[in-house]
């Protein structure tokens, strides 16, 4: 059990190309975080100077109270699980399990009650004296799991773990190793450049891009408080709809006007004073699909709100139908219920909550309010 | 309709099947199965021409092991033992070198191709270099040269041989451990394996075909060495350091009335090779179904 802190790392490659130019970050013992972020973003790379897999140019890395900085890998009591799973493939699902702790010089009784015990909970018992090569995607993953399991380290480092499976089994492994997490009782840092695995299994969410962090919460506040447009672009899906409007005052309360439209924005934004000095400017206007509505009982009292589109595609997900349109060469996506009969090529008119919008500065893509 | 023609054409292809192989079964049989053949037959005749032999039974063979000297005995013995250590020595330097080269050290490339360089000389070449070179050294350092003692000659076969090989195993060894995934290597280094565990525990078995290979190349290439053996030593002292080849070579041309039992050692020689290669041929098949 350990926390890890991350101090000014900075990560530049022999050739001067620097990945990570300066990174902050406090992981908390036994939390789950996730670093999400387009490939590029420095995510892996992070992970692996946790690892000691990739050397640290410059700051100060902390596990537990332990400068690790200068420290090899295998004595930093991690485990980590790669995205090929890396198991050795001359050895069997036993030995695989058993390799750490035979290199450690655990006593053989111990290190065969491990690796069953290890192997019952993840069910690939009746597997131990297959070699890799025998066994499905699921099953290595679950191997290359209990290959980090039986050395019970501080510290489970997993890289795109389920970035190799069907979609099916990713899912089954996504509750898999939530609840191997709540029952380790241990820290997980995890990478992935999927966004739903990031909000599904998380404690916290590390969203990153160009080796810089965006944004460090809750799955929740990610998704309703984003900091800035590539964080609302890149949580969510399918993405927030992105509009640039100009902020207007009409008989002292704030419109944002877009195309022909003149939406009348919520309470708590006419208050904010900051918001005023956009008056006259061009902000970015987002609002989620999910937050247009084909119901006119979302109409506020006004009927400011009310955008009428054309539907060039209706795209029936089952529970929901997601609708393709288009507002002055700006493509808009709304997510309603199913229950609403909507075609392609129809005319609907959509409702906006207004509460649930955010407001961007278009030249810093900053959040200015919401 | 494209498939039918395919099928068409498939069928009709394959009733041309012998016309195809004809040429090349007319040469083998004229340049290898003929010659083999009646190789087999001389062995039991005594000649000097071909078209003068005279049937003797096994009395060829007899004599390779009853003759006084044990040339062909004591060859046998020369060549195993020289390849034993060739096959120890070439197939660790090389898998060393192939270490080093692929850790991304600066030159490389430069240092693979002068490493596979030697492979692209002739034996003969070779053999006279290696000469002036060990002769040179032993008259410095014991004044004496490398036909003074079947020892200097031992080992001065073997330093060419290894100067010869080392570079073609080390690209063998090269390929197979770059075919090893980075991730391996890290994943044993989490694990908690040093260096030499990981070399051992994961490099050496990750790389066994490639090792299978070199072991036989190296095999069958010391044990069927024959002109750097001519140009270095020549089997000197006396007849110490003849291999099999040279002293089949020998027995052939250098003996009058002998060419028959030379050629009887060249049916042994053929047999004893046509083994290793047999056992070759099984191993590297087995560890193919391995990976």
């Amino acid at each position: 059990m350990a926390s890890i802190t991350l101090k000014n790392i900075v990560k530049t490659y022999d050739g001067g190309h620097t990945v990570i130019p300066n990174l902050n970050l406090e992981i908390k013992d036994k939390e789950f975080i996730i670093l999400v972020g387009p490939s590029g973003c420095g995510k892996s790379t992070t992970l692996r100077m946790i690892a000691g897999l990739e050397e640290i140019t410059d700051g100060e890395m902390y596990i537990g109270d332990r400068l690790v900085n200068k420290v090899a890998p295998k004595d930093r009591d991690i485990a980590m699980v790669f995205q090929s799973y890396a198991l050795y493939p001359h050895m069997t699902v036993y030995k695989n399990m058993a390799f750490a702790l035979e290199l450690r010089k655990v006593d053989k009784k111990e290190i065969d009650r491990k690796v069953r015990e290890v192997a019952k909970i993840l069910e690939i018992e009746e597997y131990l004296n297959r070699k890799p090569k025998a066994l499905s995607g699921g099953q290595r993953q679950r191997v290359a799991l209990g290959r980090a399991m039986v050395r019970d380290p501080a510290v489970f480092l997993l890289d795109e773990p389920l970035s190799n499976l069907d979609a099916k089994l990713r899912t089954e492994m996504r509750s898999q190793i939530t609840r191997l997490h709540n029952n380790l009782q241990t820290t997980f840092v995890y990478v992935t450049h999927d966004q739903t695995e990031a909000m599904t299994m998380a404690d916290r969410i590390v969203v990153m891009k160009d080796g810089y962090i965006q944004q460090v919460d809750t799955p929740a506040n990610l998704y309703d408080h984003p900091c800035n447009m590539f964080v609302a672009g890149f949580i969510g899906t399918p993405r927030m709809n992105t509009i640039d409007v100009k902020i207007a005052e009409k008989g002292g309360r704030l419109f944002a006007e877009f195309d022909n439209y003149s939406v009348l924005l919520p309470e708590r934004m006419q208050k904010n004073d900051y918001l005023k000095s956009y008056i006259g400017k061009t902000v970015v206007f987002g609002i989620r699909p999910e937050n247009l509505h084909a119901n006119d009982k979302y109409s506020d009292s006004e009927n400011t709100n009310k955008i009428d589109v054309h539907i060039e595609i209706a795209e029936m997900m089952g529970s929901e139908i997601y609708l393709y349109s288009d507002i002055g060469g700006v493509n808009i996506i709304a997510n309603v219920p199913s229950n609403k009969k909507v075609q392609s090529n129809s005319d609907v008119s959509l409702y906006m909550d207004t509460d649930t919008i955010h407001l961007f500065d278009k030249e810093t893509e900053k959040l200015i309010c919401d | 309709m494209a498939k039918k023609h395919k099928k068409y054409f498939n069928k009709s292809l394959k009733n041309y099947f012998p016309v195809f192989l004809l040429p090349t079964l007319i040469a083998f049989v004229i340049a290898f199965i003929a010659p083999f053949i009646m190789g087999l037959g001389l062995s039991f005749t005594k000649f000097n021409a071909v078209t003068n032999a005279q049937f003797v039974g096994f009395d060829n063979y007899v004599k390779i092991f009853t003759d006084p000297n044990h040339d062909f005995l004591n060859a046998l013995i020369f060549t195993v033992l020289f390849t034993v250590v060739s096959i120890v020595t070439v197939n660790i330097i090389s898998f060393a070198f192939a270490m080093l080269l692929t850790r991304g050290i600066k030159g490389t490339n430069f240092f693979r191709s002068v490493f596979f360089l030697p492979n692209l000389i002739g034996g003969i070449v070779l053999g006279y270099i290696w000469q002036l070179l060990i002769n040179g050294v032993l008259d410095i350092i014991v004044n004496s040269d490398i036909t003074k003692s079947s020892a200097y000659g031992f080992w001065g076969l073997v330093i060419l041989n290894n100067w010869q090989l080392i570079g073609y195993m080390m690209v063998i060894y090269i390929a197979g451990i770059q075919n090893i995934p980075g991730d391996l290597t890290e994943a044993s280094a989490i694990d908690g394996a040093s260096p030499a565990k990981s070399l051992f525990k994961i490099t050496i078995p990750m790389v066994m075909p490639s090792i299978t290979i070199c072991m036989f190349l190296t095999l069958t290439n010391s044990f069927k060495m024959f002109d750097q053996n001519l140009a270095l030593t020549g089997g000197a002292p006396g007849k110490s350091t003849q291999m099999l080849a040279l002293d089949i070579y020998k027995t052939f041309y250098g003996r009058i009335g002998w060419a028959g039992v030379g050629q009887a050692k060249a049916v042994i020689f053929f047999i004893i090779v046509a083994i290793i290669a047999f056992i070759q041929l099984r191993a590297t098949r087995s560890k193919e179904v391995e990976q």
